[in-house]
């Protein structure tokens, strides 16, 4: 048996997710020859560019943390066993709202954090690309969204994202590549209170298949999602970007911590110090490319100091680390006569996004989607228990209308602002790197939407006549910004190709590079930028303009 | 009675079985002169068309049976097209197995109770429809109470129905029309909402398997084909729209074979069959389709033996 402690994907070949022990071959590539790109993280951002930039051609390096599951025999039906996927080594947090992290917000496996997200696969709206000129707060982003548009098609075929036929909300969009999952008893309430007070609602898109693909079973509805999804029906990272990344030709190293980026005189980059097995090694690389997600990318930055770049890696705007955003992720609950069982099926089956495309009636700058909610027990009872203070009686009172409650939750906007950051403490972790600080308060645009919500909502529930209804305002979800894009060296940390400013054979391609969040969860704008990404640079190679260290 | 039902039966299966043989050597016998048949008696194409209304209500009886225990036959009325669709299938054996060329008033009653059950199903489908959220939408299209199963009741009713006058052999009109144009015009309506059917869940499937466009592609053809025969006197026709329908009662048999890789592609594949049969995709679908090409087959015979005897051409 496997202890997950050691490496699988070794001696040329990694483990097959497909099929139970078995094996597929990987290409190897030595140390101390320079490799095109090694990527830190494979996740969404990293685990979708080792992919493309192997299929156009490069030879690819991609180092991640965690381990390589083969889902369908090593995730257990078991809350508790499956926080093995969650990124749990020690970070500080604090600020006015200090953030609760891992299980909602942080992954260490091959296929990053995808391996336990909730597949919700949605567009940005289009004005959000260019929200301080469109709609007059934040920053621009460098993209135009008419090119996204055509990225989040590649990444929804990739994925064959399940979504309904006509979507309710902004420009038209191609035909979702699998139809739309039938919906559970929670979505149906999302609809009624929906179509009660006369708004849009839609079956989500979904990156989880409604129906077989290859080897991948369909959806079996039971509900395991944000655990790690057993069947292969979620279209992660890990079953979707990477096989396709080992047939052409990448190598990705398991159970691999990358402590620091390596530059050369000139100020390039010239390969990653890494940890795996209990050793520090070093693979050389003519481009670096980091992907860790936002609290490990800054990190990694920060912790690769050097006399030349004091303040790390491309740092000199000052903004490594600062503008983190995370999405607002408060709650309406309540109770209904009639059986729900709402963790039955992916937890968010439908959605509005009424308050993200809506300008008027709002208080608040930014938008917000609501969708249905299926919580498995251990975080609904944990939920009760810390944000609701029920104890004793009154706590198995609550858990036994386990059945018959059901909720509404947003992911909503915040605001970018420096004071929200990532920086190093003195204390150190389990591979002797100094962990990461996380800072991190709401300002009051972004109370005014979370309250502005937590009304809509309860009317919303109050409309399908829900009872015991209660409010959870302090959740969060999703981390973003920290090394944000742009057009201008001082007030951006990579150009819209995601390349450094500072440093031009060094590129973060993850959630780290959003100017603003949006209203919508991220990981489908994350997999577009990758996708663009790695067409820029095979551009960018073809007419010569990749420096070489 | 002298000849024991079971071996009456089978050899009605058989020439059903030959028949779609026969469609499809016809066509693939070049050079070959027209053969001009025999027409057959009435009786045979009663217990013919005995046999479509069996196959019919075989798969409304599976698939309304696996269905409705999925949804735990919250409604006690989702028993109802159980038993009449039980009670269909079993006057139709018995359709088949009774040589006389009389209609018979038990079968008969039993074969309008189908079609009554059939018309109210739908009602009750098309309710359960649009008064979901999102109405009449695609989603609910997708996943409510389907329309096309008790389209199918009422089908294997009509066509009962129908295996019974003929049966009198001085019936050869229906409503004032000749038999075998009013069968045709039935199982060509009959084929395209049972496509229509096959394409909105193969829809839903994203056709991921180039497999599942055959239903959409071959019935429509046979059903278009049979309604020329309507309007178009001629051997090609009539011989081609043989073909398609031969080539539609085999993809009945094709398509279960067909569903059942498609059961072995869920989770725990065929080892977890307890589950995954009621997850579909549904076994017991795809039999629709025989019995209609079988009841279109049985038109083309009777519009055969019409002109024969001079009501046609
Ligand atoms: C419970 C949960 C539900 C979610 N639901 C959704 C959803 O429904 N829809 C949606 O769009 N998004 C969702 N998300 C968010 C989404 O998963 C992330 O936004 C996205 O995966 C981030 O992509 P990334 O590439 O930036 O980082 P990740 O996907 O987290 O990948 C980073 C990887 O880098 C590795 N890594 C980090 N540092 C190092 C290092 N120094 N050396 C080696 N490896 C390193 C990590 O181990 C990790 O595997 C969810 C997230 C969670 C946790
Ligand atoms: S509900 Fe579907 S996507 Fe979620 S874990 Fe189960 S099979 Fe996977």
């Amino acid at each position: 048996m496997w202890d997950e402690s050691s490496p699988r994907a070794v001696n040329g070949r990694a483990p097959d997710v497909f099929r139970p022990g078995a094996w597929v071959p990987m290409r190897e590539y030595p140390e101390d020859k320079a490799v095109d790109f090694a990527i830190v993280g494979t996740g969404a951002g990293g685990g979708t560019l080792a992919c493309k930039l192997a299929e156009h051609g490069f030879s690819v390096v991609a180092f991640d943390a965690g381990p390589y599951w083969r889902p369908l025999e090593d995730f257990a039906s078991d809350e508790t066993h499956q926080s093995k996927l969650y990124w749990t080594d020690k970070r500080i947090v604090d600020g006015d709202n200090p953030l609760q992290l891992g299980a909602n917000n942080s992954g260490k496996s091959v296929g990053g954090s995808t391996v336990h997200f909730a597949m919700v696969s949605l567009r940005f709206r289009p004005e959000w690309f260019k929200s301080r000129s469109k709609l007059g707060y934040a920053v621009d982003w460098p993209l135009d969204w008419r090119e996204m548009w055509r990225y989040y098609s590649e990444v929804e075929q990739a994925l064959k994202v399940s979504g309904p036929l006509r979507y309710p909300w902004g420009p038209a969009r191609p035909r979702y590549p699998y139809r739309p999952h039938e919906l559970n008893a929670a979505a149906l309430v999302l609809a009624e209170g929906a179509e009660a007070l006369g708004i849009d609602w839609t079956p989500t898109p979904l990156a989880t298949l409604s129906a077989p693909r290859g080897l991948a079973h369909p959806c079996v509805y039971r509900g395991m999602c944000v655990i790690g999804c057993s069947t292969n029906a979620k279209q992660s990272v890990l079953v979707t970007w990477l096989p396709r990344a080992l047939e052409a030709g990448a190598e990705i190293r398991d159970l691999a911590m990358v402590g620091s980026i390596e530059h050369d005189t000139a100020g390039l980059a010239t390969g990653v110090h890494y940890q795996r097995e209990g050793r520090w090694h070093f693979q050389r690389a003519r481009n670096v490319v980091v992907a860790g997600y936002a609290i490990e990318t800054p990190r990694l930055l920060l912790n690769s100091a050097s006399a030349r770049f004091p303040d790390g890696l491309a740092n000199s705007s000052g903004l490594v680390g600062k503008n983190l955003m995370v999405q607002s992720n408060q709650a309406v609950w309540g109770v209904m006569d009639r059986e729900i069982r709402s963790y039955k099926g992916p937890p968010s089956l439908a959605i509005t996004e009424h308050w993200n495309y809506a300008d008027d009636g709002k208080d608040f700058h930014g938008g917000y989607c609501y969708m249905s909610q299926g919580p498995l027990p251990i975080v609904w009872g944990t939920t009760q228990a810390s944000k609701r203070g029920l104890w004793g009686q009154d706590l198995l009172n609550a858990m036994e209308n386990y059945n018959h409650q059901v909720g509404l939750k947003i992911v909503g906007e915040t605001l970018p602002q420096e004071r929200n950051c990532v920086t190093l403490s003195d204390e150190r972790d389990q591979y002797g790197l100094r962990i990461p600080r996380v800072t991190y308060a709401f300002c009051d645009n972004d109370k005014r939407l979370i309250a502005h919500s937590l009304r809509f909502m309860r009317q919303a529930l109050e409309a399908v006549d829900a009872h015991d209804i209660w409010d959870e305002d302090d959740d969060t979800c999703h981390l973003n910004g920290t090394a944000r894009m742009g057009d201008d060296p001082s007030s951006s940390v990579v150009n819209a190709d995601c390349r450094c400013w500072d440093i031009p054979n060094l590129w973060i391609c993850d959630g780290s590079v959003f100017p603003t969040v949006g209203g919508v969860n991220p990981s489908l704008t994350i997999e577009a930028i990758a996708c663009r990404t790695a067409d820029r640079i095979k551009a960018m190679a073809r007419r010569g303009e990749l420096s070489r260290s | 009675m002298r000849r024991l039902p079971a071996v009456k039966s089978r050899r009605v299966a058989l020439a059903s079985l030959q028949e779609i043989a026969g469609s499809l050597s016809e066509k693939y016998a070049p050079g070959k002169a027209v053969r001009t048949r025999v027409p057959e008696p009435g009786g045979n194409v009663g217990r013919k068309l005995n046999f479509s209304s069996a196959l019919l209500s075989f798969s409304v009886l599976a698939d309304s049976g696996l269905e409705h225990y999925r949804g735990s036959f919250q409604n006690r009325l989702m028993y109802l097209p159980l038993a009449v669709s039980a009670a269909t299938l079993a006057a139709s054996l018995f359709g088949i197995v009774d040589g006389r060329a009389k209609s018979h008033v038990v079968r008969d009653g039993l074969y309008g109770l189908a079609a009554l059950t059939g018309a109210t199903g739908l009602g009750f489908h098309g309710y359960n429809i649009v008064k979901r959220p999102g109405h009449l939408s695609w989603i609910n299209l997708f996943y409510a109470a389907p329309v096309g199963a008790p389209v199918a009741l009422l089908l294997a009713g009509v066509l009962g129905r129908v295996a019974e006058r003929v049966r009198d052999d001085e019936a050869s009109t229906l409503l004032g029309y000749p038999a075998g144009e009013v069968l045709g015009a039935v199982t060509s309506a009959g084929l395209a909402g049972t496509v229509a059917e096959a394409g909105l869940l193969h829809f839903r499937g994203a056709f991921q398997n180039p497999g599942m466009f055959l239903p959409v592609v071959v019935p429509p053809a046979a059903a278009g084909l049979l309604a020329m025969t309507l309007f178009r006197s001629g051997n090609v026709v009539r011989r081609a729209a043989k073909l398609g329908l031969g080539l539609t009662a085999l993809l009945g048999f094709v398509g279960v074979g067909f569903h059942a890789y498609g059961v072995s592609r869920n989770m725990g594949g065929w080892r977890n069959w307890s589950q995954n049969i009621l997850n579909g995709p549904p076994l017991p679908a795809p039999p629709s389709f025989t019995g209609l090409a079988l009841a279109g087959l049985a038109a083309l015979s009777l519009v055969e033996r019409n002109k024969k005897a001079g009501f046609h051409d």
